[in-house]
């Protein structure tokens, strides 16, 4: 019964690859497929609508409003003009030192990184910060990496992640973030390490380019000013809050949300915008939410008993329990959460880690070690994800030139939160 | 490949836009210029002008690699800085501009062969302002405070201005009697053209 589990997400894996389905409805397919092949029963108790379906749909709840607030603050850094002045700032103070520039660009997508993830991520932080790059004369490729990089450097404090591991793997906040705050240093180690070699390695260069240009800006663009200096500290507030002072998550992004308003606009328009960013959220969420959901009914398929019973003996064959097997096996397997592939947490990845953890075969913040570091593999280098597509088209250079270019740097991050989780959790 | 069709576009009126008024076109496409004061886009386009036109001529680039790929990739010319510095010339760019010289009746402003000394002039302030002490006097040049405590002060970038002295430069080292900013301008409305 375990193979025809195995082979069920073979052919979801396939769908997804080939993109004869989006992920989401792969992920409910497979997970509607497993339930029936593990037993269950059409209604009542461990049953496909009951409680896989019905009791799934709404597992993340709390990650989706989590993703829900971090949208709408990413909106509201974005409308008030706040992430554009950072960037801008940053390119004024090191303009004429490009390293300087990607550095400052580096920083300023990890902090927006630490709001909110994915496309609207990268839009905010590669809107102005890439064609800035490119005109202080970093590389366009380079340009690109160092959106997705800075991304990737605050996500281990992206709160609406710290949510969905938490719920997904049903581990306490606390633990959660102790695990992140470990995992942080590779990933700055990284960004910075990729800023200054390929600096080193590309140099710079500049283009006489046929740009036709009309020197009049968008209309929006022109409105926006500076943000005044204290409304930049917005995308702290969330951070201080859950990081250091410990606030759950969503009072946390709430009172960015509430900083970042007082902070940038007057009273009489604080309503109008509020509503305004708040359902310009709901669009921006609205595809990672959907995931959510299909992975909440995935991870219920997963756990339920009959499929646990299936899967244990084949997974336990294969899971490496020596530590050093445990990093080099996991290590060489990271090209599997590229491109939609099985390891990727927001698809297959998520339901391999129910059943790694429904079996216990490796203790629960094992495979939280896990797929957080797959999780820095797949947010840079995959060329199938919205960030990665978005920075790459945005720059003119193909996602795959920008995989090529961060694989290296993402891959050494998998393997320190390999060596973390083996050393601390195995 | 026909690079310029025989229907062009707004030649005319291009060429009604001054230097100056082109330079400052660029400089308010350039990211990190949204919203900026119009006038302070003129003085800083003014400052970039005058700094090219007066930068003494430079060395030769080192190393000069032709390319026929450039009206694809919509590029006249680029600078790499590794590994070696190298300017890229598009020649079949740089064709197209010499015919679309012709046809406009451009030769006064653009003699002939002076567009391949314009554009190694142009890459080769780059070079200069990337790594030599030019760097400092322009961004004196320029005068763009961001920060003043006290008596230490902070000049800024000014993103697009080498772009500008690079022009200003240009135009001066080869004689040419406009901008090269008006024939980018001229050579991108007629692709956007042939496009459409």
């Amino acid at each position: 019964m375990g193979v025809v589990i195995l082979l069920i997400m073979a052919v979801g894996v396939a769908a997804m690859l080939s993109r004869k389905l989006p992920t989401a409805f792969a992920l409910v397919g497979m997970a509607v497929a497993i339930a029936f092949v593990a037993g269950a029963s059409v209604t009542g108790e461990e049953s496909v609508l009951d409680t896989v379906i019905q009791e799934g749909a709404p597992a993340l709840a709390s990650t989706m409003i989590a993703v829900l607030l971090g949208s709408w603050l990413g909106r509201l850094l974005d409308e008030t003009g706040v992430a554009s002045t950072i960037v801008r700032k940053i390119v004024e103070f090191g303009g004429d030192r490009p390293t300087v520039v990607a550095l400052g660009v580096l920083g300023v997508s990890a902090l927006i990184g630490t709001v909110t993830g994915s496309a609207p991520a990268a839009m905010m932080a590669g809107i102005i910060g890439i064609p800035a790059m490119i005109a202080v004369g970093i590389p366009k490729v380079t340009a690109a990496g160092t959106i997705l990089m800075g991304i990737a450097v605050g996500v281990p404090f992206e709160l609406p992640i710290w949510q969905f591991f938490s719920t997904a793997l049903d581990i306490p906040v606390p633990q959660v973030r102790s695990f992140m705050v470990k995992l942080f240093p590779f990933a700055l180690a990284a960004g910075v390490a990729y800023v200054l070699i390929e600096s080193r390695r590309r140099g710079v260069e500049h283009t006489w380019s046929l740009r036709s240009g009309s020197g009049r800006p968008e209309s929006r663009r022109k409105q926006l000013g500076d943000a005044p200096w204290y409304a930049l500290l917005t995308p702290l507030v969330p951070l201080v809050l859950a990081l250091g002072l410990e606030v759950a998550i969503i009072p946390s992004l709430l009172a960015g949300v509430l900083f970042g308003l007082v902070t940038t606009t007057r009273p009489r328009e604080m309503n109008k915008r509020l509503l305004r960013t708040l359902y310009g959220g709901f669009q921006v969420a609205a595809p990672p939410i959907a995931l959510f959901i299909a992975i909440g009914i995935l991870l219920a398929a997963v756990q339920l008993p009959g499929a646990v019973t299936a899967l244990e003996p084949l997974v336990k064959a294969i899971s490496p329990q020596n530590p050093v097997a445990f990093v080099a096996v996991f290590t060489l397997l990271v090209p599997l959460c590229l491109y939609r592939g099985p390891l990727n947490v927001f698809g297959l990845g998520a339901g391999i880690a129910g059943v790694l953890i429904a079996t216990q075969i490796y203790p629960a913040m094992a495979v939280l070690g896990l797929v957080a570091s797959y999780n820095q593999v797949f947010g840079v280098s995959d060329p199938t994800s919205t960030q990665t597509v978005w920075s790459s088209q945005y720059a003119g250079v193909s996602p795959q030139q920008v995989m090529v270019r961060t694989l290296p740097y993402v891959w050494f991050v998998a393997l320190g939160g390999f060596c973390v989780t083996a050393v601390t959790y195995l | 490949m026909t690079a310029v069709p025989a229907e062009l576009p707004r030649g005319r009126e291009i060429a009604a836009v001054d230097d100056l008024d082109l330079a400052v076109r660029l400089l308010a496409d350039t990211p990190t210029h949204e919203g900026r004061d119009p006038e302070l886009l003129r003085r800083w386009a003014r400052a970039a002008d005058a700094f090219g036109s007066t930068l003494p001529a430079g060395p030769p680039p080192e190393r000069v690699e032709e390319r026929d790929d450039g009206l694809d990739r919509g590029l006249l010319a680029r600078y790499r800085s590794r590994p070696v510095p190298t300017v890229e010339l598009y020649t079949d760019t740089l064709a197209a501009a010499e015919r679309l010289v012709r046809r406009y009746g451009w030769e006064h402003w653009y003699p002939p062969g002076s567009l391949r000394v314009a554009v190694l002039a142009h890459e080769a302030v780059h070079e200069r302002l990337h790594h030599g002490p030019v760097r400092a006097e322009f961004r004196r040049a320029l005068g763009h405070e961001v920060l003043r405590v006290g008596r230490l002060r902070r000049l800024g970038h000014v993103a697009g201005a080498d772009e500008v002295a690079a022009h200003a430069h240009a135009r001066r080292a080869a004689g040419l009697g406009r901008s090269p900013l008006l024939l980018t301008a001229a050579l991108a409305a007629a692709v956007d053209h042939r496009e459409k």
